[in-house]
């Protein structure tokens, strides 16, 4: 009787999208801004091709979060609101008219969308300079790629930890959401950044092999934070929470949970890389692992999601 | 903060004639709704963006299957003191007042609906009409102007008693042990508590029965609770993703590659 009780936000596909795309973003930046520590000149492709497909990957994301909402032309108040109320929560900080709350996911995403996004441009802008002959400000480089990449790595998992904070009991029973989203954000980021140079022909066949290796390994952490994440919940005995995993495992969603999330998300894939794909780096099965590596990250996501929010 | 405002009802009082449930549309003038047909005399089966007071029907039956008792609850956003709806509100719409009630003000909700998935009570409720979230709100402007809220004046049996939250807690407590004395042994409060579960219910209730044959969680909890282990878990992970990226893009490939 007890999760009859609950209710559901009922986010659309247009907020999965969101999360995959802000994931993406978030794991092609850190990705970009690691090859660039190590050696700029070496990965100059990886580099290049991260930021770029982080900005452009981040640019859908507030117009997906704002046409969803019931009124969206008072998007900004999720940062600021000309008369705050003096309640506002336990975990509120307010300064004038803005205000962040730390105990609320969707609070702390939305000024961190905010901090990505400034980074994602300042980047990307100076790699677009370099590109057309100019000189590249490698101190912003430096800089924005470190602050964004921390902005990166939260706006990958955010959306994890902001569905654990519901009331929904397939969410609020795991804790590792926030982990598998990350993970999935840094598979599909690097597939994302490899698929577009083995598409390009790159030269640089050695920092896609590098890529594909880092990819394969995130396949394997995002594999492990899957079974975390069933097993907490299985193990965790709240009311109602059979049912809830029973969609996702055996029920209406379990086609694309198990053939999708799994098998061509992570399965296929890694088979592909560990059989050879890596040593090699053949462009079309590097293209093939990374198309499905971001299939099976969407899949995922959007899978649990659904689950979740069914009644 | 002035003295803490609350709602009593007492299951062992109602009759199920929904008095209640049609002061409150009357009074915060909510528009009228298609039946829902469930097999129950309860209509509707949730809270809705139209429906803020909902007497809730159930039907214990023993192990064999035989009716055992029916229960009828008039049931009410709780204005928990540790609030899930509060907490997960990103834009401050929902707020607590000086009587330690929360509202939802309907100028600042821009319809996110994260509340609606935090409610441990399934209560909070989107408007699609103004495309904000919706509640009950203890009647914000007759409490405001000494007037109790609707629900509790049209009661006709007493079972929704609404004043101070300890004189009230007092009664609840008297009443518990006048309904033991009188057999029905499993009679208890839930939320009436400030040390239990959400730091106490502000709307709390005198159950015959186990919270769960009224539909309610034994022990419902703060979904931000989840939120510092959930995020220890994702900086767990982003270290493992951030020293794989090093190793990967350290190593040399001397087998392929150029």
């Amino acid at each position: 009787m007890g999760p009859g009780l609950l209710k559901s936000a009922d986010w659309p596909l247009l907020i999965d999208l969101y999360f995959f795309l802000g994931g993406l973003a978030g794991g092609a930046f850190v990705i970009a801004t690691i090859a660039n520590l190590l050696d700029a000149r070496r990965y100059r492709d990886v580099v290049r091709m991260g930021y770029y497909i982080a900005f452009l990957a981040i640019i859908p994301g507030p117009i997906l979060l704002i046409v969803d909402l019931g009124v969206p032309t008072r998007f900004l108040h999720m940062m600021m609101v000309s008369k705050p109320s003096l309640e506002i929560g336990m975990s509120a900080l307010t300064v004038g008219p803005f205000h962040l709350k730390l105990l609320s996911p969707m609070s702390a995403g939305a000024w961190a969308l905010l901090g990505f996004s400034v980074c994602a441009f300042l980047v990307a802008l100076d790699v677009f300079l370099e590109d057309r002959g100019g000189r590249s400000m490698s101190v912003l480089r430096l800089v924005a790629g470190v602050i964004g990449g921390f902005f990166g790595f939260f706006l990958a998992a955010y959306p994890g930890v902001l569905l654990g904070a519901t009331a929904r009991p397939l969410f609020i029973s795991a804790h590792w959401l926030g982990a598998l989203f990350l993970v999935v954000g840094a598979s599909s980021g690097g597939a994302a950044i490899a698929l577009i140079l083995s598409l390009l022909g790159s030269r640089a066949r050695e920092s896609l092999s590098q890529l594909m290796r880092f990819t394969a390994f995130a396949l394997i952490l995002q594999l492990a934070a899957l079974a975390l994440f069933i097993i907490t919940v299985q193990m965790s005995g709240s009311t109602g929470i059979a049912q809830a995993l029973a969609k996702l495992l055996a029920g209406p969603y379990s086609l694309a949970f198990w053939l999708g999330a799994v098998v061509v998300g992570i399965v296929v894939p890694l088979a592909l890389q560990l059989g050879g794909g890596i040593k090699k780096a053949a462009p079309g099965m590097t293209a093939l692992a990374s198309a499905l590596i971001l299939i099976g990250g969407f899949l995922v996501k959007y899978v649990i999601i659904a689950a979740g929010q069914a009644t | 903060m002035a003295r803490t405002l609350a709602m009593f009802t007492d299951v062992s009082l109602c009759i199920g004639c929904r008095a209640c449930q049609v002061a409150c549309k009357q009074w915060n003038q909510l528009a009228p709704e298609e039946p829902e047909w469930t097999g129950s005399y309860q209509n509707h089966a949730h809270f809705t963006d139209k429906t803020y007071r909902l007497v809730r029907f159930f039907e214990e039956t023993d192990a064999t299957g035989q009716m055992k008792q029916w229960h009828m609850m008039s049931d009410v956003c709780k204005h928990c003191a540790q609030a899930g709806c509060l907490e997960a509100c990103p834009t401050g719409a929902i707020y607590r007042t000086e009587y330690g009630t929360v509202n939802i003000n309907q100028d600042i909700c821009n319809g996110c609906r994260y509340c609606v998935s935090a409610c441990p009570f399934g209560v909070v409720a989107f408007n699609h009409d103004t495309g904000t979230a919706t509640k009950c709100t203890f009647c914000n402007d007759r409490i405001h102007n000494g007037l109790g809220p609707a629900c509790a004046k049209a009661c006709p049996t007493e079972s929704i008693r609404f004043g101070f939250r300890d004189e009230l807690a007092g009664k609840a407590k008297q009443r518990v042990e006048e309904l033991k004395k009188l057999g029905y042994k499993d009679a208890q409060l839930y939320g009436e508590d400030t040390n239990g579960a959400l730091g106490g219910l502000n709307a709390f209730f005198l159950l015959l029965g186990k919270p769960s044959i009224y539909g309610l969680p034994d022990k419902p909890k703060l979904p931000q609770r989840n939120v510092i282990a959930d995020s220890l878990l994702s900086i767990g992970s982003a270290l493992l993703v951030g020293l794989g990226a090093l190793v990967a893009f350290r190593s040399r490939d001397d087998k392929g590659g150029a």
